[in-house]
């Protein structure tokens, strides 16, 4: 939860925009042949405020004092949505209330989804300083290669966050989960994402992550079922404070959140490991849509994101991994040399990218996940 | 032969209109309001249910009953029969709970005293449901509020939370307040003189309660137990903050079809117009055998 300093607003629809919003929803069913075409919402393209710009972003991106910052700066008003899955997002997005944000901040595989789907503006990048900065890997990456669209504002992974007193020796691989069945009995969460918890089995049993083969597929929700018993629930926020009680001994968690909670809490005996074997890689990226009502501040606000200052003093206060060269030199050592954010070379190669699959293999994930949590 | 003419004939027209459609202008703001916002989604859910397998962008066109067919898979008789789990044990747990208590405000409680007992029973109904379902992992997990008081007083700690029990409890705490207001109301009306006249005739408590009281607040209860029916089949939040690792419901499943990954919205539209099918019986039941004005005054 991020406190409002006096420059947030509440943000409340205006009438113009509540009609603005239901002809974007009218707009939606174009009747097209025999049918309508279902919720492509293009959303109402509004006219902002210059001085206004509406971010739409994860709950650990943005905190008051980089708000203020960049207002002293440029002397624009930050209102910020939060949204806690890319799903919701894309869905938020789509139902017209997206004419409001200027910048949004899609995971990987989502920015090559709004990419077909045409959401995205071709960034300029002239208008972007600093783009050299970063890493190799993050300047042509798979999902948007050459950062047409999108430009990486973090990445990290998929990992495991576990009491080291009440595991010693810890889990190094997924496989050690099922060797640990009996001491993480029902003190153990997973999360709560079909492709992490699968990818992970799949990982675990030599496959991708991102395996599109029937037997694979089957053969990990199998295996899966075994864990099963001892997981007390699938989860991808309500395990801290638990964690930190004791009540549970580990948790499948993203890097960022899991070192977050670690540097917060240096008296919890908790460590982030990132299994052996690979994991999942992904980075969250900001995008201007097409639809932003105020591009000039967007491309202010993301130039402002990629002074190594600011997003070197961003990783050292919210903990997540810079994509920027130039701010990861700026950071202390300790931090630095932190593998659960910086992990090495060798593991990265391990890991891969969550893909996008095509309709009929996500639905048979989808059905496997539902047998799972209701068997 | 002439035509006698018609007294009616001569008589202004507004007086011919039928009396019913005379509140016409009154009810059509609420009218539109439940054409737009109720019947025309609920027939574009109908209509997308009809198409097999369609994500946000494709194009409707209906074809056939596959996402039906597809429900009556046996992999999702256990979701349907947890939701059904979960509702009727939330039902029955309301009703032995909320009766009594129901009974002692409308029949022990002084009068001057029933409305301020009353609102001190819905007064959980004002803070958010999220909120209070949070509230309870405080309370049920292991080292929670519950746990510490047992081992205080030599109890073994409780395993509960992330157990279908966490659900019943959470969802019960949610809905009691509605089933109390509604049996208060039913047992409000309670004839006592029959009472009186039952102990006159010999009938010891316990019979005269069976024989006398239950009969009368019938209507109350099948309209309380169906109005708590009805909400638990559609809780989300309880099952999704509660449940354990099993603990997938009719609703939880419907929001994964239509924010999870697959986003399959016809699936979800026909895994909703199942809802709405097993909701409307229900409503059909509360209609026939409840007692409307019992619950007409929630």
């Amino acid at each position: 939860m991020i406190g409002l300093p006096a420059h947030f607003s509440r943000r409340s629809l205006t009438r113009r925009q509540i009609l603005q919003t239901s002809a974007a929803i009218a707009s939606g069913m174009v009747l097209s042949g025999c049918g309508w075409t279902l919720a492509e919402v293009r959303p109402a393209l509004s006219k902002g405020n210059k001085d206004d710009l509406s971010i739409y972003t994860w709950e650990s991106y943005i905190d008051p004092q980089l708000t203020e910052t960049f207002h002293t700066q440029t002397g624009i008003n930050i209102t910020a949505d939060i949204y806690d899955s890319n799903e919701t997002m894309l869905a938020t997005f789509q139902t017209g209330k997206g004419a409001i944000y200027s910048v949004i901040y899609p995971s990987d595989y989502k920015v090559a989804e709004m990419i077909e789907k045409k959401l995205l503006s071709q960034l300029d990048h002239s208008r972007i300083s600093g783009l050299e900065n970063l890493l190799p890997e993050f300047q042509n990456s798979v999902y948007d290669p050459g950062n047409q669209h999108s430009v990486p504002i973090s990445w990290g992974t998929t990992g495991l966050i576990y009491n080291t007193d009440a595991l010693n020796p810890g889990p190094e691989d997924w496989q050690d989960l099922w060797q640990m069945q009996q001491p993480l009995n029902r003190k153990m969460t997973l999360l709560a994402d079909v492709r992490e918890v699968m990818g992970a089995t799949l990982k675990s049993l030599g496959h991708s992550y991102n395996s599109t083969n029937p037997t694979e597929i089957k053969q990990a929700y199998e295996k899966l079922v075994q864990l099963k018993p001892a997981v007390t629930t699938f989860t991808t926020d309500a395990w801290r404070d638990r964690l930190l009680a004791g009540d549970l001994l580990l948790s499948m968690a993203y890097s960022a959140d899991a070192v977050r909670l670690i540097q917060e809490n240096p008296d919890a005996k908790l460590r982030y490991v990132i299994p052996r074997s690979g994991t999942s890689l992904w980075s969250d990226t900001m995008v201007i849509p097409t639809t932003s009502p105020n591009p000039d501040a967007a491309y202010a606000w993301i130039n402002f994101m990629m002074q190594p200052s600011v997003a070197a003093d961003v990783t050292q206060r919210l903990f997540f991994a810079t994509p920027n060269q130039a701010a990861y030199d700026q950071l202390p050592a300790p931090l630095r040399n932190n593998r659960s954010l910086f992990p090495s070379d060798e593991v990265i190669k391990a890991c891969e990218r969550i893909i996008p699959l095509d309709a009929k293999v996500t639905e048979l994930y989808d059905q496997y996940w539902t047998k799972l949590t209701s068997g | 032969m002439t035509n006698p003419s018609h007294p009616i004939a001569n008589q202004p027209d507004s007086q011919v209109k039928p009396t019913w459609l005379q509140p016409l202008l009154m009810l059509a703001p609420a009218g539109v309001w439940l054409a737009l916002l109720l019947v025309v989604p609920t027939l574009l859910i109908f209509e997308l249910s009809l198409v097999p397998g369609i994500r946000p962008g494709q194009v409707v066109n209906p074809s056939g009953l596959d996402n039906y067919l597809r429900i009556v898979q046996p992999d999702y008789f256990p979701v349907l029969g947890r939701s059904l789990f979960f509702s009727i044990g939330t039902t029955l747990a309301c009703l032995i709970l909320g009766f009594p208590v129901a009974y002692w405000i409308a029949l022990k409680v002084p009068h001057r005293w029933q409305n301020l007992v009353l609102l001190g029973f819905v007064l959980p109904l004002w803070t958010s449901s999220l909120l209070r379902s949070y509230a309870w992992i405080t309370i049920l997990r292991p080292t929670g509020v519950l746990n510490t008081i047992l081992s205080k007083i030599g109890i073994p700690p409780l395993d509960i939370l992330n157990r279908e029990s966490a659900v019943l409890i959470g969802m019960t705490y949610s809905m009691l307040p509605y089933m109390v207001l509604i049996l208060y109301a039913a047992l409000e009306k309670l004839d006592r003189q029959l009472l009186e006249a039952a102990s006159d005739l010999g009938a010891t408590p316990p019979q005269a309660f069976w024989k006398v009281t239950v009969p009368q607040s019938l209507t109350g209860i099948a309209a309380g137990s169906l109005l708590v029916f009805i909400t638990s089949m559609g809780d989300f939040v309880n099952p999704e903050i509660l449940g354990g690792a099993s603990s997938m419901t009719v609703a939880r499943l419907i929001y994964n079809q239509f924010l999870g990954a697959t986003q399959n919205w016809g699936f979800g539209s026909a895994l909703s117009m199942v809802l709405i099918l097993v909701v409307s019986i229900a409503i059909a039941l509360l209609l026939k055998y409840g007692d409307r004005s019992a619950a007409g005054g929630v």
